[in-house]
């Protein structure tokens, strides 16, 4: 199966199961099911030619002058991580459905977790590091969804926060050391910066890129000091610890460490940080799982501690410890996933996972028991398991391993680590299985149903099979999956179990004693540890997060305190900085523009706007007023517009002035009619001179621009050569915004109709909330006054309709040519159908009106969107407009353009906005009892009774 | 000839000025909405119209073509002038009568401008 599709499928598969829940919880759970395998059978089929050594690949571009490619690659290691994430997620898909209830949603659940499987598979599919980030991304996000996935418990939600929280930010460091990286290789394809290993360690950028790559890797693994997440997305359901939490997820981190291996790694710089960060974790967790009651956070910092193990092999750089650590990542996988099985089963079936409630299940869960202790035994790492195994790999390599010249201060602490591992396991299992029966617990205890000890079942086989038969089993695949994290380096692997008395296992039986010591002493070292002070994981991170937030909010509220006048005051401020700091900094040529001399008629349109102007700063508190001045002056401008030669600027102008005041007037609606009065004081001189300065400093940049010619040629004069020969229109303007910048136009559409949507769904939410019922109550102001749709207007602006839709007909049409086009002419049609809502009443109006308005704008996008596309066909880039000339006789030659269409796009889009927006803010208005039967209130031709009625209803 | 039309264009020029003024000045001089109703009147009939008839004429008699655009504009004006009138009289008798000021109105009818209140009352007369 091609590589693509098999990073693609649990992506296109995560549909079925949120689909098939309706047919019920199997139909859900088997198309998961389904769906993972056809990838894990796809994988399979390429299994064949990377075990013989070869590297499958897939490669489809996607942005490549970004270096952003849909490579994919398929060698030893990435085999064996899909391998493990679609393998696992199969147990964990027919374990899940057993083990979730009734009331969660089971649909939600498995489109998450193939969401993140396919997340995961991206990330070891990935030949891309910037492919690669996008998945990183998503691996955090679909598990922030999976830990949280039980929204009810503050945990869980605290948890997925956290996890969220940590694991973003590491992949934010990630993002940065990936781009370094990609910059000293020259290439963001992995199979090129693999072959560029001394290039990349000569760099003087290596150190950075290492530590911000390793930031992430160790954030997702859970490295120490970012280890506290883990064990609190502990509150997802057991599945998702199982899954995410022990077998893959975390693992991502050791896969990016593995994968960038060959480049990285042999420094001493990689050496000091990886192996020590593991070293210490690896000790620190095992020690505090010792202590932890909760079965899952117990096996949460036993996690964390393998893993600090895996780094700590990685972080050794030595071939040989790179075959341990894909082993014991094989190793892990299998006992952990299995013992987060059994622990869910544990909680599932006793109600309780606290181990201090628990104790003496053996004779009770049998099952249960045998599957949990061959799993601890193995975590433990005693012989025959497979544990063992990789347990003495470990310990033999730390034999070798200078640390500063000490050359046995990494196997005493190795020794010591393996030590509280051992004595965790044999905890597990002598405080849960073992000890006297309870008089009671939670819940009446017996074995699951098969479904649930099936996985755990199989996975416990893998352990013991593996321990014993290593060579047959497992040998294939770590020599492939070595041979791709070292580069070959590791030669032929030889996997055995017994290696004769040596040094290692000399070690391990310490380990192993001491462990069974520490057991049988469990309580006094238990009073010990519960009587010291500990640093607290949760209460650091929510005070690092309440003090940050604390920080932003306290920024915010003094920037933002809710008056209009401090958001102008700091916006007017910042503006003015920023202006001065361009003024002082840049050379400005002296003036060399002739002065014109102004007439009559531009003397009498200043005054008219300076006046009108002046009188809006007199009259501003009387709301009413200052909308009506307001109004002046955006008609003197339109006629500014007009004078100087930008008759489309007129035109919009004039009706977006329209639709504002309309607008305007029905929030007005809701106000006082006087804005509150200023206070006098300090606050005023500085409002008051911070607008003189802005207003000033304005008027005085104008001047400095039209006083001087412009330093470049401006690009007018290409536009005004090519508007006719290029885009086939006269105007300008139109040409620009229709074809020379039709990108530009698709994207203000675009946005147009999403702030429509905006305006409309923050009213339907505020309408949906308290505020409807004072709305509803709400009393006018002022006495509403009879006859509210008097029949003279009712009939002038139906008379007018058809005049105003032709208009806007007619300028849609000359558009191309002459002033106008698809934005007045939707302006104008919009103006149309408001006349009528006034006129008739908004009740009336929207009863008739047919198509929804967001229906509107959706085809007028896609209508501009189709027209773009359909210069595809013909090799074109998107949105190239073509256009001929027909004649048509008795008509004269005109011009057909697909820019029209576009156009027509245009105008829809601005229909549809308008009216939604004006519709929206009507609704406010609304109260019970404004439904009008008739278009107007009074008409004498009506019968005489119904008038009544009518007047009875109002 | 040319010239004969000139004199009318500028005549309807300066008819339509004074009345323009006159209409304006009466805005500002007349004391009540109900008055002051009366004054724009003066400038949208024969103010704007002494206008549109200069343009035609000059169009017609100087430029040598025939231009409607004028006629639209008159068109527009009898659309939009009783409205405006309409609103501003019904502006009026709703914040400034009662039922008692006004005539009774036809039997089965009431005054459009009241207050619903006010409309509702019995008359008291």
């Amino acid at each position: 199966m091609s590589l693509i599709l098999l990073a693609a499928l649990p992506f296109l598969g995560a549909v079925f199961p949120a689909l098939l829940i309706r047919a019920g919880r199997d139909a859900s759970s088997g198309a998961a099911g389904m769906v993972t395998l056809i990838a894990f059978v796809g994988l399979m089929t390429n299994a064949p030619a990377v075990m013989r050594g070869e590297v499958v690949t897939a490669q489809l571009s996607w942005l490549p002058s970004l270096g952003l490619n849909a490579h994919f690659f398929l060698d030893g290691l990435g085999l064996l991580f899909a391998g493990l994430i679609l393998g696992i997620g199969l147990l964990i898909i027919l374990y899940a459905r057993y083990y979730l209830s009734r009331e969660d949603p089971m649909g939600q659940f498995y489109t998450y977790l193939l969401l993140f499987q396919g997340a995961m598979v991206g990330i070891v599919l990935s030949d891309n590091i910037l492919l690669l980030l996008v998945f990183w991304e998503l691996t955090s996000l679909s598990s922030f969804l999976l830990i949280g996935y039980w929204r009810h418990l503050p945990e869980g939600r605290q948890g997925a926060r956290m996890a969220l929280t940590v694991t973003g930010a590491g992949g934010l460091a990630m993002i940065g050391g990936m781009l370094i990286l990609g910059n000293i290789a020259g290439s963001y394809d992995l199979s090129v910066i693999l072959t560029q290993k001394d290039a990349i360690q000569a760099s003087p950028m290596y150190i950075p890129a290492l530590i911000l790559i390793l930031l992430g890797a160790f954030t997702k693994s859970a490295q120490f000091p970012f280890h506290f997440w883990l064990p609190h997305a502990m509150a997802a359901p057991t599945p998702v610890s199982a899954y995410l939490h022990s077998a893959t997820m975390v693992k991502a981190g050791l896969f990016l460490m593995a994968r960038m291996w060959p480049v990285l790694a042999g420094t001493d710089a990689w050496f000091y940080i990886v192996a020590t960060t593991g070293l210490v974790t690896m000790v620190t967790a095992a020690v505090i799982a010792l202590f932890k009651d909760d079965l899952k956070a117990l096996l949460a910092f036993s996690t964390v501690s393998h893993l600090g193990l895996i780094t700590m092999l990685l972080g050794f750089g030595t071939p040989y410890a790179a075959v341990a650590a894909v082993f014991h990542i094989i190793n892990h996988a299998t006992f952990k996933a299995a013992l987060f099985m059994s622990a869910g089963i544990i909680d599932h079936e006793a109600g309780t996972r606290d181990i201090k409630q628990l104790g003496g299940l053996r004779t009770l869960m049998p099952l249960t028991f045998v599957m949990s202790t061959i799993a601890s035994l193995s975590m433990a790492g005693l012989p025959p398991f497979n544990g063992f195994i990789s347990k003495e790999m470990m310990l033999e390599q730390t034999l070798h391993t200078e640390w500063y010249s000490n050359p046995w201060i990494v196997a005493v602490l190795a020794t010591v680590g393996a030590m509280f591992s051992a004595a965790y396991s044999f905890r597990y299992i002598a405080h849960v299985f073992l000890g006297p029966k309870r008089e009671s617990y939670p819940h009446s205890l017996h074995d699951p149903v098969p479904g649930l000890w099936l996985s755990p079942a199989f996975l416990v086989t893998l352990v013991v099979v593996i321990g014993l038969f290593p060579a047959t089993l497992a040998e294939g695949i770590v020599d492939v999956a070595a041979g791709a994290v070292t580069g070959g380096a590791s030669g032929h692997v030889h996997l055995k179990l017994w290696h004769g008395i040596n040094a290692p296992l000399m070690m391990s039986i310490v380990a192993i004693l001491v462990g069974l010591l520490l057991i049988w002493t469990y309580a006094r070292i238990r009073g010990v540890w519960d009587a010291a002070r500990r640093p607290e994981a949760k209460t650091m991170f929510d005070a690092v997060v309440r003090a940050l937030t604390g920080l932003s909010r306290a920024v915010t509220d003094t920037l933002h305190d809710g008056t209009v006048t401090r958001y102008a005051a700091i916006f007017l401020l910042f503006t003015l900085g920023l202006g001065w700091l361009a003024w002082s900094g840049g050379a400005t040529a002296a003036p060399d523009r002739v002065l014109l001399m102004g007439n009559s008629l531009t003397i009498v349109g200043w005054f008219c706007l300076v006046g009108s102007t002046a009188c809006l700063v007199a009259f501003h508190r009387n709301r009413l007023m200052a909308l009506v001045i307001l109004g002046v002056v955006g008609l003197m401008i339109s006629m500014m517009f007009n004078y100087l030669s930008a008759p489309d600027l007129a035109l919009t102008q004039l009706s977006v002035e329209v639709v504002t005041i309309i607008l305007l007037l029905l929030a007005l609606n809701f106000m006082p009619r006087e804005t509150p009065a200023e206070g006098a004081g300090l606050r005023q001189v500085r409002n008051v001179g911070l607008a003189a300065v802005g207003g000033l400093g304005v008027g005085g940049l104008m001047y400095a621009i039209l006083s001087r010619n412009p330093v470049m040629e401006s690009i007018s004069q290409y536009h005004l050569d090519n508007s006719y020969s290029g885009g086939g229109g006269t105007n300008v303007v139109n040409v620009i915004l229709v074809d020379f910048r039709g990108y530009d136009t698709f994207g203000e559409i675009i946005v147009l109709g999403i702030a429509a949507i905006v305006i409309f769904a923050i009213t339907e939410a505020i309408l949906d909330g308290p505020v409807r019922a004072r709305l509803l109550n709400r009393k006018p102001p002022e006495p509403r006054a009879g006859d509210t749709h008097p029949l003279m207007m009712v009939v002038a602006t139906r008379v007018m309709m058809p005049i105003a839709l032709m208009v806007a007909a007619y300028i849609f049409f000359r558009g191309h040519n002459l002033p106008g086009g698809g934005f007045i002419a939707g302006l104008v049609a919009a103006i149309a159908v408001i006349m009528q809502y006034m006129a008739s009443g908004f009740s009336w109006a929207a009863a008739r009106q047919r198509f929804p308005y967001h229906g509107i704008i959706g085809s007028g996008v896609l209508i501009a969107a189709v027209t773009g596309l359909g210069a595809w066909f013909n090799d074109l880039p998107f949105l190239t407009s073509a256009f001929g000339y027909v004649t048509i006789p008795p008509l004269e030659k005109f011009e057909l353009a697909t820019a029209a269409l576009f156009d027509l796009g245009v105008f829809l889009a601005v229909v549809g906005a308008v009216m939604l927006a004006l519709e929206s803010l009507s609704r406010y208005a609304w109260q019970p009892g404004m439904v009008s039967e008739y278009p107007m209130d009074i008409n004498p031709v009506r019968d005489d009774g119904d008038a009544e009625e009518q007047e009875g209803a109002q | 000839m040319a010239e004969f039309f000139q004199y009318v264009v500028a005549a309807s020029l300066v008819i339509a000025g004074i009345f323009g003024i006159v209409g304006s000045f009466g805005l500002i001089k007349l004391n009540d909405p109900m008055s002051r109703l009366h004054a724009p009147t003066k400038a949208t009939t024969l103010g704007v119209g002494g206008v549109l008839i200069a343009s035609m004429v000059h169009a017609l008699m100087v430029e040598h073509h025939l231009s409607v655009h004028e006629l639209l504009i008159t068109i527009f004006l009898f659309l939009t002038a009783p409205i405006t009138a309409n609103f501003i009289a019904k502006a009026h008798i709703h914040r400034h009568c009662t039922a008692e000021d006004l005539p009774d109105p036809a039997p089965d009818a009431r005054w459009a401008g009241l207050t619903e209140e006010e409309a509702d009352t019995p008359d008291a007369q």
